[in-house]
């Protein structure tokens, strides 16, 4: 098992307009048996993040600067070939959001959990469709139904045979991309149960890829919060969502209706997320930020460890001992 | 798949069948003059006159007419042609192998290129060659089919005397077995061709769009995701779920073949059902033409009925509509 | 109202911007517009009627810009002289000349002056500096009256460049009275031809008009025996004269010396007025059927959709071939024909349509407060389904327009209507083929063709946008 290094990674999308700079820089390091979570608003970039890290970017998406390694392995090198038969599945997978249309509606469910195993480990077909009957009642789905096509399972259901498609290969890294959106809140408990269950049995490394700071919070130790590409704030879960430094943070957490506090005012973070391809000079979060000045126009921040250990930030209205001013919006 | 859905789709099968066999005897019974013309033809003997008379109830009221033709129609029994006094069917039949040749040869070509160009070019999107083999596909398919045929035929059988102007075999026609098989062939190039060109980019156009949709689907991500080879990814996944309607198509447009054996034996005057409606027509046998009616729409029904019950084989997610 | 209309309005612009950006809707737009003008200025394009105007060169003539191939440099041109008043009186000897009607026909009338033999002679002339052409042909129509005593002969005489004279045609002594007859001269007239000295199977035109220069036909009358008493009249009618040119226009001529290229811009009218009338008439009735189906369901839904599977299974072109054979080959029938076996793709859409549009809260308003059915399909419903009705529509045209050139092709076209499929039919029937007259069989299947190809643009691209602006709202 090796630990997960991503350091500055950059990642465009060449459109006929310009590049959209989906990924700007982003680096974190993901040691074995964490859970990262990655929150921020749509069109943030987290999921291109995701998608960059297992290399599966529409043909426009281009990666264009930065490393990935794994272990002692620059995942970057790899060619295509190498990469599907080496990397995908086998060291990392993903949980796609199950419920919309991550499983092939015509083909039966295990079948599509059985064919993973046999793209990359030589087995026969019956062994794979035998592990596939194990996978599917290791998510608590009985294996009978190894048969069945999708629209016979309900939404969770489809969430966790994704979920034990995720695992057939017993990698080392899942991602998961909104794992439980689409899904209701009952439901949602579940699976989220489930996957922090099997995480724990398995000693798996997670990156929960989300828009929902409550299900972050539930599930990962730390969390990395994207703005337009960037990461502007990082650290352990805990710290960060009942001390968040980033005035963008700061809205996120006010934003989301807390389970504890009853009947706290939903808040959102008024103006929307800047245009990629032309991003605003200075601070990104400059122009829906009620804290910029000047600097903050001209002085792109970095992101720095301020505060406590772990706890980084890149504002510069945080000061060096990690003392921000607490943002209000309307 | 349930046998309601079966058996509805049999009742529904037979609901239109009556329905085009009504509107046949309707039609050729609004026609001006006497309705007797429909069996009878003008140059017929006294004794056959009144033979025919009495076995087709052409002396009875209208609806016991309609019943004896509704028999005469199950039991496969058009009369007997105008023109030359043979037995409808039997003239049907000597004409019949030349048509499914055409139509045989040519729509498996039609399906054949069709699905697996538009599969190949699916990946390729954007690319010179997919541009081009698009375009071309889209210049053929907006050709009138008979055009394309008279190109073949400009090209090939006038300007470079390649392939013969017309027919189905030579004349005098060669003996030994294997000449006559290359005979064949031989006058059945270019009318092959013609059907084909003209037919091919429909198909072409539909699985390629259809790919490219499927290929933009979410489970076609995940099985990337999960590290299948491109083409498991490309047959397995993408080109299975657009599997369903394509088998649909491939039955639904089968009665549609008619048109282009009208038209391709017309041109190459091959001896047809296809150009063998089109001289029954003008020379008024009605007989010929109810008969081939008749024919049209049993293919129709069962074309028809194929459909539904290959649609619900191929995709699991049909069971009742 | 006024800002209903002003949204609508605002909403088309919105529309046309997009569509202004397709480049593939905008080559089909302009590649429509381009035969729109060709259909619509047919009058101005072509001074010819395109199946009335025969003879107007020789039968498949090839296209007048062949002339800029060597092979053609020389191709005989048309040489025509369509009225009497085209030829010159060149001897006049004691005669005098009346012009006067016969009928609707302008003729001469001759008779002698005063006593003694009289003589009058008409002339055409014309340069010919081309290759010998194949054929040529005259035609004279004339007549005589005498008194008795009084007598008359007539010739034509044909001279050549280099002064040999051809007596082509001498009439027997004429008496009393020769009825109004009309004398042909034809080159390929083989008494004409042993007489003359050649061979039968000679073409004369090669032979007489074999070198360049100016040609004369004569035609010589004489009058003998008139005095102050007794006279005599020879009237002589529109006599024309004609080389049959192996050049022609844009596109040539067909085989009976039509101009094609009138064919052709007559055919762009034909083709654009059915597309757009069968299309209309789909739309109409797809549009209702779609819209009761989808408002009403139950077996009304049921019953119209089984229609609709039943027709759209059909093939229809072998119906259509019997249909028009019963009911008669015109122009009428057929749109009526093709539209009854084009609607049901529209009725189809609209349907699925109206069942989306019957669950949205205003049309349930609309109908909580009490409007009918009638009412709701008229004002909530019909207006948003139009938008991509229109797309279809579009799409319908060129199937329309391929459908009326086949069955033309295959001969069940109407005759008095000209149309790209039958001139492809003539050129078939014809022997353009064996000729390898390109130029008669290119023009009108490409034109198909490429009409075909823009409506498919110009469909697919309000499809798209019409689309994607209706699944945004």
């Amino acid at each position: 098992m090796g630990r997960l290094v991503v350091s500055d990674l950059q990642m465009h999308y060449k459109t006929r307009k310009g590049n959209v700079r989906a990924v700007d820089k982003v680096s974190f390091t993901l040691e074995p048996g964490r859970a990262l979570g990655v929150v921020g608003e749509s069109g943030c970039g987290k999921s291109s993040l995701g998608l960059t890290l297992l290399r599966l970017l529409p043909k426009n998406g281009e990666v264009v600067g930065g490393s990935i390694r794994l272990g002692d392995q620059e995942l970057l090198q790899l060619t295509d070939e190498e990469f599907r038969k080496n990397v995908r599945w086998t060291k990392m997978s993903m949980v796609f959001q199950g419920a919309m249309n991550a499983l092939n509606p015509v083909l039966t469910v295990g079948s599509q959990i059985a064919e993973a195993i046999v793209a990359h480990e030589q087995t026969s077909k019956k062994e794979a469709a035998a592990r596939a009957r194990q996978l599917l009642e290791m998510v608590g789905i009985n294996p009978d139904r190894y048969h069945h096509y999708p629209h016979q399972f309900s939404g969770g259901m489809k969430q966790r045979a994704v979920i034990a498609m995720a695992l057939a290969c017993n990698p080392q890294i899942v991602i998961a991309d909104e794992p439980t959106t689409a899904l209701d809140v009952m439901v949602q408990a579940q699976v989220l149960k489930a996957m922090a269950d099997l995480r724990e049995r398995l000693g798996l490394s997670m990156i929960l890829v989300s828009h929902d700071l409550s299900v972050v919070a539930q599930t990962c130790d730390d969390v990395a919060v994207m703005y337009a590409g960037r990461i502007v704030e990082y650290g352990p879960v805990e710290e960060v969502f009942t001390n968040p430094l980033h005035p963008y943070t700061q809205g996120l957490t006010q934003a989301f209706p807390d389970i504890d506090a009853e009947r706290a005012p939903i808040v959102s973070i008024p103006g929307t997320p800047p245009n990629l391809i032309n991003p605003p000079a200075g601070c990104r979060f400059h122009p829906r930020c009620p804290l910029a000045d000047e600097a903050c126009r001209r002085i792109d921040p970095e992101l720095a460890e301020k505060g406590r250990a772990g706890h980084k930030v890149a504002c510069l209205k945080v000061s060096d001992d990690g003392q921000a001013a607490e943002v209000k919006f309307a | 798949m349930s046998g309601t859905y079966i058996w509805r789709r049999i009742g529904y099968g037979l609901i239109t069948l009556f329905i085009i066999v009504t509107l046949n005897f309707v039609i050729f019974r609004i026609m001006p003059g006497d309705p007797t013309s429909l069996v009878l033809s003008p140059d017929f003997t006294p004794e056959m006159r009144q033979l025919l008379l009495e076995k087709y109830g052409l002396d009875q009221p209208l609806p016991i007419q309609y019943v004896l033709y509704l028999k005469s129609m199950l039991t496969f029994d058009f009369g007997r042609s105008f023109y030359n006094r043979q037995p409808v069917l039997e003239e049907l039949l000597a004409r019949l192998p030349n048509t499914l040749m055409l139509l045989g040869t040519a729509f498996v070509l039609n399906v054949f290129i069709g699905v697996t160009l538009g599969l190949r070019m699916a990946t390729k999107q954007g690319t010179r060659l997919e541009a081009a083999v698009t375009g071309v596909s889209l210049f053929l398919n907006a050709m009138p089919g008979f055009f394309i045929g008279l190109l073949l035929l400009l090209a090939f059988a006038y300007y470079w005397p390649i392939f013969p102007i017309r027919g189905t075999m030579s004349v005098p026609p060669p003996t030994e077995f294997w000449d006559i098989v290359l005979d064949r062939i031989h006058h059945f190039i270019l009318p092959v061709a013609a059907v084909t060109l003209s037919g091919y980019g429909s198909w072409y156009l539909y699985t390629r769009n259809n790919v490219i949709g499927a290929l933009s689907q979410d489970y076609v991500l995940t099985a990337r995701a999960k590290g299948l080879p491109e083409q498991v990814v490309l047959y397995r996944h993408a080109f299975r779920s657009v599997l369903p309607p394509i088998v649909t198509l491939v039955f639904l447009s089968l009665p549609g073949l008619i048109t282009g054996a009208v038209i391709t034996e017309q041109i190459f005057s091959l001896y047809g059902v296809g150009r063998y409606l089109i001289e029954a027509t003008t020379q008024q046998d009605y007989p010929v033409v109810q008969g081939a009616f008749y024919i049209i729409a049993l293919a129709v029904l069962i074309s028809n009925m194929l459909a539904d019950l290959a649609y619900g084989l191929v995709d699991p997610r049909i069971r009742l509509r | 109202m006024s800002t209903n209309t002003r949204k609508r309005k605002s909403a088309l612009r919105e529309v046309w911007d997009e569509y202004k950006r397709s480049p593939q809707g905008m080559f089909g737009l302009v590649l429509f517009l381009i035969f729109l003008f060709i259909g619509v200025g047919a009058p101005l394009l072509t001074p010819y009627d395109p199946l009335e105007d025969r003879g107007l060169a020789d039968s498949m003539a090839r296209p007048a810009w062949m002339r800029f191939f060597p092979k053609y440099r020389n191709a005989p041109v048309t040489v025509d002289a369509l009225s009497l008043r085209d030829w010159n009186v060149t001897v006049e000897e004691n005669v005098r000349l009346e012009w006067g009607q016969r009928g609707e026909e302008e003729v001469l009338f001759v008779s002698p002056a005063g006593p003694g033999p009289a003589r009058f002679v008409m002339e055409y002339s014309f340069d010919y500096h081309s290759d010998p052409p194949d054929t040529f042909i005259l035609q004279v129509p004339y007549s005589f009256e005498g008194d008795t005593g009084v007598t008359g002969r007539a010739a034509i005489v044909l001279v050549d460049p280099s002064g040999d004279e051809y007596r082509m045609w001498e009439s027997r002594v004429m008496r009393n009275q020769v009825r109004w007859t009309t004398q042909r001269v034809d080159s390929r007239d083989m008494q004409l031809k042993t007489r003359l000295g050649f061979r039968p199977l000679a073409n004369l035109a090669h032979e007489l008009i074999d070198e360049k220069g100016e040609y004369r036909f004569l035609l010589q009358f004489e009058i003998d025996g008139a005095d102050d008493e007794k006279g005599a009249t020879v009237t002589v009618g529109q006599s024309r004269f004609r080389i049959p040119g192996r050049l022609h226009g844009p596109l040539g001529t067909d085989h009976l010396g039509a101009d094609l290229w009138a064919q052709f811009v007559y055919g762009t009218r034909t083709s654009l007025t059915i597309g757009f009338i069968v299309a209309a008439l789909a739309v109409v009735v797809g549009t209702l059927v779609g819209i009761v189906s989808g408002y009403f369901g139950g077996w009304v839904d049921e019953l119209l959709m089984r229609l609709v599977d039943v027709l759209i299974a059909i093939p229809f072109l072998p119906i259509l071939i019997v249909f028009v054979a019963v009911v008669g080959k015109s122009i009428s029938t057929l749109v009526v024909l093709v539209a009854i076996f084009s609607w049901m793709s529209i009725a189809r859409l609209v349907r699925s349509q109206t069942l989306t549009l019957r669950e949205r809260t205003f049309v349930e308003a609309a109908r909580a407060a009490g409007a009918g059915p009638r009412y709701i399909m008229k004002t909530h419903i019909l207006p948003n389904v139009l938008g991509l009705v229109f797309a279809a529509l579009v799409l319908l045209i060129p199937s329309a327009i391929v459908t009326e050139a086949t069955l033309s092709f295959l001969g069940f076209g109407d005759p008095r209507v000209p149309t790209w499929g039958r001139m492809l039919q003539n050129a078939k029937s014809f022997g353009a083929f064996t000729e390898l007259a390109w130029w008669w069989i290119l023009p009108p299947g490409l034109a198909l063709t490429i009409l075909a190809m823009a409506f498919v643009f110009i469909g697919n691209t309000l499809d798209d946008i019409l689309n994607r602006r209706s699944s945004e709202r």
